[in-house]
């Protein structure tokens, strides 16, 4: 929860989130820098800037493929969604090992001209009209255009000063980084391969983050609520006897919106489906000492009001729920955020008061 | 939805007992993922061959007549212990610097050039030391031996500027490396081409058009593509020079 922009705090989970990715990446470029020269045997050396370049580039590859892989993973098991939070901070390291990958590029194949590398780096090669040949290091600037735009915005300042749909959608510019990169990747050095061992592993890697995403994709299909499509305001979330104590069902209202039902104290109330913070899904969440609580950063909002406790300023939009017989209704027209609804008592008959 | 089983994590507190394990696991996966790949990525480089610069020799000074079209080239007529008389050196400026502007008007005198030989087997170029000691004129005319038509040959292979090549980068060939190659070629540093069969026992062939003049701008393109071409090929001293014809060649995969 936040005072200002200030929210997700450091702790002892975020330390041991970062240690671990560190301690992947370290031992990837070590590995590739340190170890592997002496392994090959080949009969002539790589330049050591290559080598770095090839490291680091294969490096940021597989870094972007991890993080594309959490969303989808989370999405089809909730055991995954730990890593979900503070995965921006491994988008940010990504950035800098793609940035450092670049850096032994132009100053490498770019350097000793006497144009300015980075002139040289757009101007040397413009065989655009063609695949085999193309200028694949376009794909890898707009790569890194779209990582330093996330890593620039990824504070949560940003995501404040933006508005979380906004930033959301920025975010969405991963994709474009990925697509990228996969296009600078098989523009450029699988066209020029005699040992196709990278090939392999890069294409493996593009097949699990598409496969992933498509079996998420599928699974909400198939698990989330279907559009209700009567032009009543009142939609039919679920049997009073589907709901238990603590947790939430969701329905989806329109396109964008969603309403978690919540059963607390063995009363009902309804909030937008979507937290303050990143549009985490709160139904996804269970209240925690008397307050819903989002999955992925844990803001919390007291489910009567959509408010989060003082002194925090968060809102989320409420709605109002009626019964019919033992379903539950709900009023597709929101309330403004932070407005109370009083909490729906069930009867032990079932109907409503 | 909501009411699995799946124990609750929010990031502030605890992570629960039956999570800690899994997310453990995880960690160790990606761990062992990544250290996989390191290794798979790594060692499955491609040889680029033995080349490069040959410090080992020291300076090479090597006196000859100089020309200066298509590319600089020595015609040497006093040789060394590495470098024999009646050898057509290829000559390039330090990294991507162009050196025809000070070369033009010595063409066809005779000259004292110095600087350090990069080699890949057959193939060598001599990168001319900076300021006055690189190149000296000695203010005599020499004679450019007369080129021999060799004919018409159909060839494959690869255009590649000669200085990467010759070992000035490892790798320094194929598409991955095209724009560099093209850097160099805009510095006047020789394109050659790398025969897949040999031409009266050569591999390595000089590339100009085909007036016998530079390396087209548009025939860029080309660059680092496996290529199939139909050609004039001549003999300069010992070293043989194919003039390419833009309506005779394409790339094939
Ligand atoms: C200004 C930006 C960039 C430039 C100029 C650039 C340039 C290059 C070049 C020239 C190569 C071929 C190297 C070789 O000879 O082997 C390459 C390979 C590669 N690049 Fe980039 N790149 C850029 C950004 C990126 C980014 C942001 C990523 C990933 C996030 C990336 C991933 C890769 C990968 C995976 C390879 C293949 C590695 C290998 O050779 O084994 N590049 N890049
Ligand atoms: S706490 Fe971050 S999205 Fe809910």
């Amino acid at each position: 929860m936040s005072v200002k922009y200030i929210s997700v705090q450091w702790n002892s989970n975020k330390w041991k989130y970062n240690a671990i990715m560190l301690a992947s990446v370290f031992t990837y470029l070590w590995i590739f820098i340190f170890v592997t020269p002496d392994i090959m045997s080949n009969e002539g050396r790589i330049n050591g800037q290559v080598h770095n370049a090839r490291a680091f580039g294969s490096c940021a590859f597989l870094m972007l493929s991890v993080i594309l892989c959490i969303g989808p993973l989370a999405r089809l098991d909730k055991r995954f969604l730990p890593l979900l939070y503070n995965r921006r901070h491994f988008g940010v390291m990504t950035m800098f090992v793609g940035i450092t990958h670049a850096g032994y590029i132009l100053n490498w194949y770019f350097a000793f001209s006497p144009s300015n590398k980075y002139e040289a780096l757009l101007f040397s090669n413009t065989s655009y009209g063609q695949l085999s040949g193309f200028p694949f290091e376009v794909f890898g600037i707009l790569a890194l255009f779209c990582l330093t735009i996330l890593a620039a915005t990824s504070h949560d300042f940003w995501l404040k000063f933006l508005t979380p749909r906004i930033w959301k959608r920025i975010h969405y510019l991963i994709y474009a980084a990925y697509i990228s990169v996969v296009a600078h990747v098989s523009l450029g050095i699988l066209q020029d391969q005699q040992n196709h061992a990278f090939t392999v592993l890069f294409i493996v890697s593009a097949l699990v983050v598409a496969v992933l995403h498509l079996l998420a994709a599928i699974h909400e299909r198939k698990h989330g609520d279907p559009f209700p499509n009567n032009s009543d305001n009142w939609v039919e979330v679920c049997d009073v006897s589907e709901l238990r104590e603590g947790f939430a069902k969701i329905t989806q209202l329109t396109q964008k919106e969603r309403v978690a039902v919540f059963m607390h104290e063995g009363k009902l109330s309804a909030i937008s489906n979507a937290c303050a913070h990143q549009n985490g899904p709160l139904g996804e969440g269970k209240i925690i000492r008397c307050l819903v609580t989002c999955p992925w950063h844990g803001f919390q909002y007291d489910v009567t009001n959509g408010s989060s406790p003082a002194p925090f300023t968060e809102k989320v939009p409420t709605y109002n729920l009626k019964l019919e017989g033992s379903s539950v209704l709900v009023d597709r027209n929101a309330n403004a955020p932070g407005t109370f609804v009083e909490p729906l008592v069930l009867q032990t008959t079932g109907a409503a008061t | 939805m909501s009411e699995k089983k799946a124990p609750f994590f929010v990031g502030y507190m605890g992570v629960p007992k039956a999570l800690k394990s899994f997310l453990l696991k995880v960690s160790l996966l990606l761990f062992a993922g990544f250290t996989a790949g390191a290794v798979l990525a790594g060692a499955s480089q491609d040889d680029p061959g033995q080349a490069g610069f040959r410090f080992d020799y020291g300076r090479q000074t090597l006196t000859g007549v100089l020309e200066a079209n298509p590319y600089p080239l020595l015609y040497v007529t006093q040789g060394n212990d590495r470098v024999k008389a009646g050898h057509t050196m290829m000559l390039s400026g330090q990294g991507k610097t162009p050196i025809m502007a000070n070369l033009a008007a010595l063409e066809g005198n005779e000259v004292e050039i110095s600087g350090v030989i990069l080699k890949r087997g057959e193939l060598d170029m001599l990168q001319v030391a900076g300021g006055k000691k690189g190149i000296k004129d000695l203010s005599k005319e020499g004679t450019i031996p007369a080129s021999e038509p060799l004919g018409k040959w159909k060839l494959q292979g690869e255009i590649c500027d000669g200085k990467c090549l010759a070992g000035a980068m490892n790798p320094g060939r194929g598409l991955a490396h095209k724009a560099c190659a093209n850097l160099c070629l805009l510095a006047d540093i020789p394109p050659v081409f790398v025969s897949s069969q040999p031409v009266e026992g050569k591999e390595f062939l000089l590339v100009a058009d085909p007036d016998g003049g530079p390396f087209p701008r548009e025939m860029y393109n080309y660059v680092g593509q496996f290529l199939e071409l139909e050609t004039e090929i001549e003999r300069r001293g010992d070293l043989l020079v194919l003039r390419i014809d833009p309506d005779k060649i394409k790339a094939i995969e």
